[in-house]
């Protein structure tokens, strides 16, 4: 007997990848994430040449080129740059679930952070129309205990009320 | 000031047609068809040609080194392969390597393919993949944002600027209705305008549904070529590279509109500003809105397509948005911006950016069809984009451009 002929069906397969990382963090943002979680301070490095900020800093002056080995204490307030408020629900790329919507993101430029480098997080406000740029905004940390030497260990930033 | 060896002709070119769900092919075999495009509109053999520079965005279909599996369909078995990926650059980057393979005298004939099957991975996930692990991740929404809205809108005023945009991709719209191998067509019109300012979701800020970019499934192939071998090759007029610019930035350099400065104490400015200033000066192009005949651009937004360009024709002030406003930017426009519909109609990630001088090519040749631009084009500009807002800007010419 003949075999019967194969039908026109076109199989598709279908996988979920998942696989853990592990990431060093080297001395530079080393240091900038012990020091949220053990002073709740946030740390830039600054450049010998050009005298830019960089938060979170980087090893090196991303004008100059030269390793920007000085530390300094920026924020925790700062001017609002820029924004987004994100409705479209994708997935948290790090907890594969999908956030609540809408929320907030921002680029802030912390006070006392030289060369207009700005820093970005995310912003706290249910009421989305208050939202414009040059409005004041300050971080908030996780409590003692709950801060882990991670960028989350400030929570998010907030429209400080009464500041112009 | 770099110099070329020997100038370069683009001999063929060949594209699939764009779709959500090629899911009658495999990788190599999506391949394949651009390849074999290709091939015979330059009627040339795979034994003509002499090595391959491949391309894509691995982490959207997750499979690593694909180019050792596309050999079975991109015609490189035996030859130099050349494996790219810079983001949404890559098609750009695979176009710049096999033109300066071909420059350089290492190889006669170098064919480029761009591809990307978005419809087999995540496409958000993919981008989301690239942010820093370490303090960007958490936040990164693939490669959607408002801010170029709010930029926008903040300079210009809500109404016009949000009309302007809409303008934007409506135009972008019926240019996609004139190409075959586009993927989104969606018939649009301007008295839709006002409709879909208002009810098409809106994804972040006042970037909305309608104004984002497609996720393809889509290969390009250009065959590059020395002059002697593009005289013997001759099926079609050759198209010859003139020049091309990769300007990259560190990411949160003038992010946020806050003026920085570079070492030179030159404020910096954006990729795609610098890029044009770059590539118009060492080509003694003044103007180049009067100078360019057409622009393949790479608009991943209808926000930023209508924001870039002023920078790309260093144009100030709010001539961009008049240039929209009168329609300059239509196929029988003035200055016609994205005759194939764009990036808003057709991105296959891995492909957009060598679809963009593919696409500017057949217009130089006046092969572009139903979507040809109704003028003799001398000089067609082509843009690529990703990464971390780097740009890739192009230089096409119908006369070969002296050594």
């Amino acid at each position: 007997m003949p075999p019967k002929p194969l039908s026109e069906e076109l199989i598709h397969r279908e996988h979920m990848a998942r696989f853990p990382q592990r990431w060093s963090t080297g001395p530079v943002m080393g240091k900038f994430l012990k020091a949220l979680r053990d002073e709740k301070r946030i740390m830039a490095n600054v450049c010998p040449r050009c005298g830019r900020s960089q938060v979170p800093p980087r090893e090196v002056c991303a004008v100059c080129r030269v390793a920007a080995t000085q530390f300094e204490e920026v924020g925790p307030a700062g001017t609002l740059r820029n924004f987004d408020v994100v409705y479209y629900a994708s997935p948290d790329p790090v907890t594969g679930q999908s956030r609540e919507v809408p929320y907030a993101t921002a680029y802030v430029e912390l006070d006392g952070a030289k060369g207009g480098a700005t820093f970005w997080h995310e912003l706290h406000e249910t009421d989305m129309t208050k939202l414009r740029r040059g409005l004041r905004v300050r971080a908030v940390f996780e409590e003692d205990g709950k801060r882990t030497g991670a960028i989350t260990d400030i929570k998010y930033f907030e429209i400080i009320e009464g500041e112009a | 000031m770099p110099r070329k060896t020997r100038p370069v002709a683009i001999v063929g070119v060949g594209q699939t047609r764009h779709s959500s769900h090629r899911e009658d092919v495999n990788q190599p075999e999506l391949i394949h068809e651009a390849v074999r495009r290709a091939i015979d509109d330059a009627g040339v053999s795979l034994d003509d040609i002499d090595a391959v520079v491949t391309g894509n965005m691995e982490m959207f279909e997750g499979t690593h080194q694909p180019d050792m599996w596309q050999v079975l369909g991109n015609g490189a078995w035996g030859k130099p392969c050349l494996r790219v990926s810079t983001g949404g650059t890559t098609g750009a980057t695979v176009f710049g390597a096999a033109d300066n393979l071909v420059a350089s005298g290492l190889h006669d004939v170098v064919l480029a393919i761009g591809f990307e099957k978005q419809q087999e991975g995540h496409t958000t996930g993919g981008i989301t993949a690239m942010a820093d692990p370490l303090w960007a991740r958490h936040l990164q929404t693939g490669a959607l944002t408002g801010m170029a809205a709010l930029e926008v809108i903040d300079e210009f005023g809500h109404e016009r600027a949000r009309r302007a945009a809409m303008r934007y991709r409506v135009i972008m719209d019926q240019h996609a209705a004139k190409n075959p191998n586009a993927h989104r067509r969606f018939n649009l019109s301007f008295d839709m305008i006002d409709d879909l300012m208002q009810k098409s979701p809106p994804l972040v800020g006042e970037l909305r549904l309608i104004h984002m970019c497609s996720q393809s499934d889509g290969a390009g192939a250009m065959i590059f070529a020395s002059a002697e071998r593009a005289a013997a090759i001759n099926r079609r007029p050759p198209v010859w590279v003139q020049d091309h610019v990769t300007v990259h930035r560190e990411e949160t350099l003038s992010l946020s509109g806050v003026p920085t400065y570079d070492a030179h104490g030159k404020l910096e400015t954006t990729t795609q500003r610098r890029a044009a200033e770059i590539l118009f000066a060492r080509n003694g192009i003044a103007r180049p809105s009067e100078e360019i005949d057409v622009f393949e651009m790479y608009d991943p937004s209808a926000w930023w397509g209508l924001s870039w360009i002023r920078d790309f024709l260093l144009l100030e002030g709010d001539e961009h948005l008049q240039m929209v406003e009168r329609g300059d930017i239509a196929i029988e426009g003035r200055f016609p911006i994205n005759p194939s519909g764009g990036v808003t109609a057709t991105n296959p990630i891995g492909a957009t950016a060598l679809l963009r001088p593919l696409e500017a090519a057949l217009q130089i040749r006046g092969d572009a069809g139903a979507h040809q631009v109704p003028r003799t084009v001398r000089k067609a500009l082509a843009s690529g984009f990703g990464g971390t807002l780097w740009t890739v800007l192009m230089l096409l010419s119908k006369e070969k451009p002296d050594a």
